[in-house]
């Protein structure tokens, strides 16, 4: 099980992301999209191919749009292909930005990004833990999870969808993961339970398959049980809920 | 044909709304514009827009709809259009152009463009003016305001127009500078700098007359004269900025000066008595570092700010942070930076104090201005460069109104040894290539190092603003870290700060020798630079290595390859000559020893000031409740939650002790960050500064900074012997004998403390003149000095994750106070407040502190202890009550266990070396072995309940958490 982990240009995340695959059990590479460019067919080396969060381009014409739009002209259909395979793909933050720029996600009429992503309604920098719980929906990414704890560092988490396309997004079962307040109950854009005022308080989408997720929260940084808020309280567990995803990409290969 | 692409949100954005709401008007919309410096054909027009616009949340104006489309918003009748002045950092521009550049490879050939921001309002002309004035800076930005109308007929008319940087055309030959001229013209180069032909100045040098008489004497001995390149390095290398000139002065008696007998003394003799390896590199590095475990060493780094903050808040803070991030890069064969720390000393941003740079003009910008636009610009350098920034704080004093101080550090982290030899020593050897690395060069902060220097008059340069670019650093800074570094490619390394190419180079030529530099070689941002000003520019994200000849060729193919410029810009030599060629022509040839120590030294004598000192002030009479609240919402006590949350503390996956802490979300004083996967060592940092007892008493005030410091860690769980600490002096009027008394008072009791905690000073930076010099709003001249302050950063080895404490107490858990209560009232924020009589200031007993500290590590280890705070601003009272908001449980205190204090002196005294904690009660026969007779008081316990008690002998006074948490966390009026 290989996983290839993107760099460059101001993806940050990169190295916690590897780190928590290689724990699970995958073997990782760190490959700078410069070096992916040169050589494309490296990724046929992999099985998962993650894009983790950070800053690219500094969000600079909209978060994960410039990023998006060098993949599009350069490795664009290698992506397609490597998507329609039995392989994983995951955008986590600012990855999960790229992925809906990039129209992966939801990918229902398989051209052009549908959904965007925009600024959070506080209108600031939004860095806390959240509870999400997982939607009705196949991906082998949160399969047998029904609620997690993470953290969400973003400027721009919002999902913005057309009303129609969100229907579809329904009907098909796309919804990864919905933002809950404290009584486990959808937060209906309350904030903070809901950070950014998202969409149906939608914090992850899938594509049709379910083989790729684009989140926005951090499974990476709920990794052991010390990254989780007060720990102190809770010593008896080894791992955060963020292990559970990566678990899972390696279940999806065992 | 048009020249602009203008883009509009569909929907509301978060940016609007803010300013609706601020504004109290639903009618502002704001549009991302693009102004190109040639006309775009529809084709390429629509390539482009659709490159950086999103068809699903975006809406593009064209000629044709920009009139239906904005009329379908509101009835729009003002705009304001900002944009970068020419020649300032538009990072926006730039990513831009890279799409461009990237995407339409072929169609496009060179052009300008500039990000423009347009607001629209429907209201009134005053309307727009302020909105303007809160959301642009006129120093680096153009403000144009305008009728709706003419907007359209701009759009209709092609008129949106990009400024160019326009240098005037001018050939440079070597200019020499007459030094044989009256003391009154010396001293004018040295005040407003050297003239021009058309004599203008360029600036101020920050030289004195008798360093200008210094240089004369050189030159007279090496017959000639100098060329305006020298003189300008010469100033940026004995700037007090780069030289630290009062602390390395004869200082009264004091022969060797403070920096020498008091700090660097104190480490010395802190290394004599430990004797084992925990100090790794001392005072000559980017940064100061210790050991961390036995594979990896950390170092830590604060710089400041402030005179770029307070011209532009935005991009001082921005630049200061990226600025230390590159300290602890070039740290060692460059170090990894792992954390972020911040603290800022701001006037209220609720008040307005109309101050004039010059006589009713040139104001200075509005308090919350300042505040804001610093938060913002350590957030948007913190966050794009994937640095967590756990730790900080804030102190509002008004004071600090014609100067905000900011303090900017980096912590990182390096391997003891890179590929068999110790990566904290480096060498730049003769014949090793000078390569510049990253961004290019620009007017960027020229004259920023003298200009620090100098009190902030109404002669200070403007041109002395930088904008950090975080993204280009972050990709020059994964090459250096993650493909060069660790195979050893290069000899030396170091950042590109203050002084430039002239400061970085001239600094590790020490290593090799000298050096001799091509400067037409440097790349530029825009042609029309003197060679002395690409010398000493301080544009941002540059660092300079010295590479050896056979490695060069690969080190530039690596940088490239991950889109960051690399030029080789000269070579490193044995002789020890600082030579600088341009096209051959020899511009600057100076002796090296010369160079950096042929600076007059000072001589300096202190005196005990006359500051006259409130000793009373009448107490407002209110319940203790009242009193809890009011401190509670005060400015300096209140949450810093939202600066929290802007911060990206989460990042790399290291936090461990967060700064919210408890399901209440106290704002913690200490914060810890877990660095390395394989161990479970931790990094716990702090800081403290007491800005507000240093005119009463700036021994006692350091004291306190170094306790509070080292306290915060210690109740973090930090091994005390593994603590290290930084000094960060910034001071004001520091040329008269009054303030030079204060400062070496406090330098004294830096090194009392330091020697009696143990806790080696491993870097630290002044900043000497905080001072403004103005005038008010009618016209009458003022100054305002900040009170003098003493930043001390901590930075300690936490070696187990079971010592890491909490702040959160559990039912049934009694309270103790360890250490001593006395009436030190004076200047806390109680004082402040409510008022007080008879009273002092805290002073620190370094013997009854470290027994304190000794036994709670003790009782720590043991798991004695079940949750600690230290206790800080607002005393007892205060602490007991974050307790409860932090863990939503009850407390009782019980009032009649105090003796010999009031209960208003016991509970808001800030009396130092105090640690609130809990502790099951099962422990407390144990707890007392360790404690034995030392002074702690057992002052309640945990209920679980939803109140906080007081417990008098008669009565008891009840206050909810839930109301208390509404005061902690309201907001701070003007942010």
């Amino acid at each position: 099980m290989n996983v290839l982990v993107l760099s460059g240009y101001g993806i940050n995340c990169e190295n916690e992301t590897l780190h928590a695959f290689e724990v699970v059990g995958f073997k990782g590479k760190i490959v700078h999209i410069n070096d992916l460019i040169q050589n494309p067919k490296q990724l046929y080396n992999y099985q998962v191919f993650a894009i983790p969060g950070g800053f690219s381009y500094g969000d600079d014409t909209g978060s994960g749009n410039a990023m998006a739009k060098k993949i599009m002209i350069n490795l664009y259909d290698q992506l397609i292909d490597f998507s329609l395979k039995d392989k994983l793909i995951i955008g986590i933050c600012n990855g999960c930005q790229i992925l809906i720029n990039l129209g992966l996600v939801p990918s229902l009429n398989k051209k052009d990004p549908e959904v965007a992503m925009v600024e959070n309604k506080s209108g600031s920098y939004e860095c806390r833990w959240v509870d999400v719980k997982v939607g009705k929906n196949k991906s082998p990414w949160l399969k047998n999870i029904s609620i997690l704890n993470l953290p969400v560092a973003h400027q721009e988490g919002k999902f913005m969808i057309p009303v129609n396309l969100l229907k579809s997004i329904k009907a098909n079962n796309l919804i990864g993961l919905q933002y809950i307040d404290h009584n486990k109950k959808l937060a209906k854009g309350q904030f903070p339970f809901n950070p950014n005022g998202s969409k149906d308080d939608i914090a992850a989408l899938t594509n049709q398959n379910g083989n790729v997720l684009a989140m926005m929260p951090h499974p990476e940084r709920a990794f052991y049980h010390y990254h989780v808020p007060n720990w102190q309280n809770n010593t008896s567990k080894r791992f955060g809920d963020g292990y559970k995803i990566f678990m899972n990409a390696k279940k999806f290969f065992s | 044909m048009t020249n602009t692409i203008q883009i509009l949100s569909i929907e509301k954005t978060g940016k609007e709304s803010s300013l609706q709401k601020e504004y109290n008007n639903k009618s502002i919309k704001i549009i991302d514009g693009y102004f190109f410096s040639t006309n775009l054909d529809d084709q390429k027009f629509t390539k482009i827009s659709k490159l950086i616009s999103n068809d699903v949340s975006q809406t593009i104006l064209t000629k044709k709809n920009v009139n239906k489309i904005l009329s379908s918003y509101s009835n729009f009748n003002w705009v304001v259009e900002i944009k970068f002045l020419p020649g300032v950092t538009d990072n926006i521009a730039t990513t831009v152009k890279e799409i461009i550049k990237d995407n339409l490879k072929s169609s496009f050939k060179s052009f300008e463009l500039g990000s423009t921001k347009i607001i629209l309002i429907k209201g009134r002309k005053e309307d727009i003016t302020k909105i303007s004035k809160n959301e642009a800076n006129p120093l680096i930005q153009t403000i144009k305001i305008y009728p709706f109308k003419k907007y359209l007929n701009n759009f209709k008319k092609n008129q949106f127009k990009i400024e160019k940087v326009k240098l005037p055309k001018k050939k440079y030959s070597k200019k020499e500078i007459n030094l044989d001229i009256s003391d009154y013209h010396l001293s004018l180069i040295g005040k407003l700098g050297i003239e021009e032909n058309d004599k203008s100045r360029r600036g101020t040098l920050g030289l004195d007359l008798e360093s200008l008489k210094t240089i004369r004497n050189y030159f007279y001995t090496i017959n000639r004269k100098p060329t305006d390149v020298e003189i300008e390095t010469l100033a940026q290398t004995w700037s007090e900025h780069c030289k630290h000139k009062i602390f390395s002065a004869k200082i009264d008696d004091i022969q060797e000066g403070i920096f020498k007998k008091y700090i660097k003394g104190a480490t010395e003799k802190i290394i004599q008595l430990r004797k084992d390896n925990f100090c790794v590199s001392l005072f000559t590095d980017n940064a100061g570092a210790i050991e961390f475990n036995k594979d990896w060493i950390i170092c830590h780094k604060v710089e400041t700010h402030n005179t770029p903050s307070a011209l532009d808040p935005f991009g001082g803070a921005i630049t200061g942070i990226v600025g230390v991030n590159r300290d602890c890069l070039g740290f060692g064969k460059g170090a990894k930076p792992i954390a972020n720390t911040y603290a800022y000393y701001l006037a209220d941003p609720n008040k307005k104090y109309q101050l004039y740079r010059q006589k009713n003009k040139d104001p200075m910008l509005p308090a919350n201005f300042i505040a804001k636009g610093i938060i913002s610009g350590v957030r948007v350098g913190g966050n794009c460069s994937g640095i967590p920034t756990p730790q900080g704080n804030v102190y509002f004093d008004d004071r600090f109104a014609g100067k905000p101080l900011v303090f900017c550090g980096t912590v990182g982290i390096i391997p003891k040894k890179i590929k068999g030899k110790l990566s904290h020593k480096k060498k730049a050897n003769p014949g090793d290539i000078i390569l510049m690395a990253g961004g290019r060069v620009g007017k960027d902060g020229i004259h920023g190092a003298t200009f620090s220097s100098e009190e902030l008059d109404p002669n200070s340069p403007v041109s002395a603003v930088q904008i950090g670019d975080p993204i280009t650093q972050k990709k020059m800074s994964d090459v250096i870290i993650r493909e060069l570094r660790d195979e050893n490619l290069y000899s030396s390394i170091t950042d590109n700060g203050a002084g430039g190419l002239s400061s970085s180079i001239g600094e590790m030529a020490k290593e090799s020798g000298g050096f001799i530099v091509n400067i037409e070689k440097v790349p530029l941002k825009y042609n029309g630079l003197y060679p002395w000003e690409v010398w000493v520019s301080e544009s941002q994200e540059r660092m300079t290595l010295a590479v050896p000849p056979a490695n060069v060729k690969k080190v530039i193919k690596r940088f490239n390859a991950r889109g960051v410029e690399a030029t080789i810009i000269g070579k490193f030599i044995k002789k020890e000559k600082a030579i600088v060629k341009y096209n051959k022509t020899e511009i600057l040839n100076l002796d090296m020893e010369f160079l950096h120590e042929g600076y007059p030294k000072l001589n300096l004598k202190t005196s005990f000031p006359k500051i006259k000192i409130e000793k009373k002030k009448i107490i407002k009479k209110s319940s203790l409740i009242d009193k809890l609240h009011k401190l509670l919402s005060s400015p300096n006590i209140v949450s810093k939650e939202f600066i929290a949350t802007q911060y990206d503390h989460e990042v790399q996956a290291t936090s461990i002790i967060k700064p919210l802490q408890g399901e209440g979300r106290v704002f913690g004083n200490a914060t810890a960050i877990k660095p390395l996967f394989d161990d479970e060592k931790s990094i716990a940092l702090s800081q403290a500064a007491y800005p507000q007892y240093a005119e009463t008493n700036p021994y006692d005030m350091a004291g306190s900074s170094i306790d509070t410091a080292y306290k915060n860690l210690i109740v973090t769980g930090a091994n005390s012997k593994k603590i290290a600490i930084l000094d960060n002096f910034c001071w004001c009027s520091s040329d008269e004998p009054g303030r030079l008394y204060q400062l070496k008072e406090a330098a004294k009791a830096c090194y009392d403390y330091a020697v009696a905690y143990q806790t080696p000073f491993i870097s630290g930076k002044d900043s000497m003149f905080n001072d403004f010099k103005g005038f008010d709003k009618t016209g009458k001249s003022v100054k305002i000095s900040i009170p003098p302050t003493l930043l001390i950063s901590s930075i300690g080895v936490v070696d187990k994750i079971s010592h890491l404490t909490k702040i959160t107490p559990d039912d049934g858990d009694i309270l103790l106070v360890l250490g001593n209560t006395h009436n030190e009232l004076q200047d806390s924020v109680y004082s402040k407040i409510i008022g007080y009589e008879k009273s002092k200031n805290p002073v620190v007993s370094s013997k009854d502190a470290l027994r304190t500290y000794r036994n709670f590590e003790k009782a720590n280890k043991l798991r004695i202890i079940n949750s600690a705070i230290g206790v800080d601003l607002g005393g007892i009272g205060i602490a007991v009550t974050k307790m409860a908001i932090a863990s939503k449980k009850g407390l009782t205190i019980d009032l009649k266990l105090i003796n010999k204090i009031s209960v208003d002196q016991f509970l808001f005294s800030e009396t130092q070396s105090r640690i609130l904690v809990s502790m099951k009660k099962n422990k407390l026969a144990n707890f007392k072995k360790i404690f034995k007779a030392s002074n702690y008081t057992i002052i309640g316990k945990c209920t679980g309940s939803d109140l906080i008690e007081f417990k008098d002998n008669k009565k008891i006074i009840r206050g909810k958490i839930s109301d208390f948490a509404k005061s902690y966390k309201k907001n701070i009026r003007g942010l």
